[in-house]
């Protein structure tokens, strides 16, 4: 099952699930120094075949072509490896994502830091074929893994005082060569954010993996949003920590131009981005002059429609 | 310091005039073109493997990256012409300037075709809502005049007014940067480079012009 005709995994990288499981009391029993064949299997998070070794509930598809799972992972923005959209794929391979801790603050009843694997337990896989369409103008069908951001919120609790959650991604010069180019305009560390009910809302999820396997490290690993109804940079990628608000974060695009990137920034073929028109996009790959289609309101999620009763999104954008 | 006297700076490099140089010229700056092309054939071979998942961007992309180095390296052989004092290199400069708004024609076309996909809509639309692409057009009309006027004929016919004329480069080559410097996202490292270039360029103009100025002064007060 783990058999990948393009990324051979060597099976010596492949924790066994009871390993896995037991690797927090290996961790305990080190000490002892007696456990020299079991200290060989290095201790990770989230190993290469977890999510296999999960499972999860497929996706139901879309009937629309799945973007090639190495167009999707060669072809991206993930601007702390770079402006260039193979700068991720070819420098991501150096971030570090395990151990990997979540913070969760603000407006919460149980703050507090907590290793992925431990935000992770209990917590069923689900696939979700879902549209992307980036602010530039082009789009992707992407198959994720992961499961709602609700049920990771409620672990936390949070008050009723809390209106907005704010995400903040790594900060890691020694690992982002992106974040030390002295030309960059945008700031570091990437924040983004949704409001509450935004983030509640059974679309919006949190991605563990792609493709069936984890999330390679150019698109987000080992933890990320992925909101399909908004603009591509709104899924923030490698999220360290979580903020419950009460009042509406400052984001990064939406500082570094605010005329051009809103907070809402829900994908609208009536909004022209100040520079392009966001009427078409070209559904990658695509062929030399394969032309466009027309973008949808909310990406095609009309559900989440209800989420905007009254407001004027010309406005809101 | 007196003005580049022929006599000395013209055997040297003599060869630099002949028709074989000038082919050779036209060649090498036709290399970038080249191999643009053939990556467009591969495209339609075996679509993804030429230009990537979004050819049309791609194309636009790499025909302006050498728009505006070929236009500015037009502007680059007077000023090594003068520095290194090789006035020979400026029977060059019409081949590198027509190229540069051949790329420039060619990064239209690109725009046009690949990204706009004929859509005159679309096409209406940034031309009258998109300021980088207004300025980038007006760079191009500007450099129309200029590539029709390239020839001798022409040189003759408009005399000083042909110096004068063709200063308007100058414009467009700042547009160009400006058509850069508006696109710019996250980086801006792309406008820095050619606006540090650029900006050698006015130098090298202005410290010419300096001296010129002072050397008619002395002429004039013997
Ligand atoms: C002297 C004239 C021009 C020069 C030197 C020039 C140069 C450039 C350069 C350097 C880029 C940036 C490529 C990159 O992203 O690295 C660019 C992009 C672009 N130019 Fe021009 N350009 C000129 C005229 C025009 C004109 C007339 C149009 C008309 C439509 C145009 C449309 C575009 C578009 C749409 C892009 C963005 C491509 C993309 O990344 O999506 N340019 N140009």
């Amino acid at each position: 099952m783990l058999i990948n005709s393009k990324n051979q995994i060597p099976a010596s990288e492949i924790t066994p699930e009871s390993v896995y499981l037991s690797r927090r009391k290996f961790i305990g029993q080190s000490s002892t120094a007696v456990l020299v064949g079991a200290a060989a299997t290095p201790a990770i998070a989230l190993p290469s075949g977890w999510v296999e070794e999960q499972g999860y509930s497929e996706g139901e598809p879309i009937g629309e072509k799945i973007t090639p799972e190495d167009i999707a992972t060669r072809y991206n923005n993930f601007y702390e490896f770079g402006t260039g959209k193979e700068d991720p794929s070819k420098k991501a391979h150096v971030l570090t994502t395990d151990p990997w801790s979540i913070e969760v603050a603000g407006e919460v009843a149980k703050p507090g830091k907590m290793q992925i694997e431990d935000v992770l337990k209990g917590i069923d896989l689900e696939e979700r074929i879902y549209r992307l369409r980036c602010v530039e103008a082009w789009s992707m069908v992407v198959p994720w893994v992961g499961f709602p951001v609700k049920k990771v919120l409620d672990k936390f609790e949070p008050l009723g005082s809390a209106k907005y959650v704010k995400f903040t991604t790594l900060y890691r010069p020694k690992e982002m060569p992106g974040i030390r180019s002295i030309f960059s305009s945008v700031e570091f560390p990437y924040v983004e954010g949704l409001r509450l009910d935004e983030a509640n809302h059974p679309l919006a999820i949190f991605a563990v993996g792609m493709y069936g396997k984890i999330l390679p490290n150019q698109n987000g690993a080992p933890f990320r949003l992925v909101v399909p109804w908004k603009y591509g940079f709104k899924s923030i990628k490698s999220i360290v920590k979580i903020e419950l608000t009460k009042r509406e974060p400052r984001t990064t695009w939406n500082r570094s131009a605010p005329h051009e990137y809103g907070f809402y920034a829900n994908v609208n073929p009536e909004v022209d981005h100040p520079r392009w028109s966001q009427a078409r996009e070209r559904r990658l790959p695509t062929t030399i002059f394969g032309g466009t289609i027309a973008t949808r309101m909310f990406n095609g999620y009309d559900e989440v429609a209800s989420l905007y009763e009254g407001m004027d999104l010309k406005r809101n954008y | 310091m007196s003005p580049a006297a022929p006599s000395r700076t013209g055997p040297r490099l003599s060869w630099l005039s002949t028709s074989l140089a000038k082919w050779s010229v036209g060649i090498l700056l036709a290399i970038p073109l080249m191999l643009i092309l053939n990556d467009v054939r591969i495209e339609f071979v075996q679509p993804g493997s030429g230009l990537g998942p979004d050819p049309g961007e791609a194309l636009v992309e790499r025909l302006g990256v050498w728009s505006i180095r070929m236009l500015y390296l037009t502007l680059l052989v007077s000023s090594v012409a003068r520095v290194f004092k090789l006035p020979i290199l400026v029977q060059h400069r019409r081949t590198v300037g027509l190229w540069a708004f051949s790329y420039v024609v060619l990064h239209l076309a690109a725009y046009f075709s690949a990204l706009a996909g004929f859509d005159i809509n679309t096409v209406f639309a940034d031309f009258t809502k998109r300021p980088y692409i207004i300025v980038g057009l007006l760079a191009l009309f500007l450099l129309l005049p200029l590539a029709v006027t390239s020839t001798r004929g022409w040189q003759r016919r408009l005399g000083l007014n042909w110096k004068r004329l063709h200063r308007v480069v100058y414009v467009a080559a700042t547009l160009a940067l400006i058509h850069l410097w508006m696109q710019e996202k996250a980086s801006f490292m792309d406008t820095a480079i050619y606006g540090t270039i650029l900006l050698l360029l006015f130098v090298e103009r202005v410290v010419d012009f300096s001296r010129k100025i002072q050397r008619r002064v002395r002429k004039g007060t013997p």
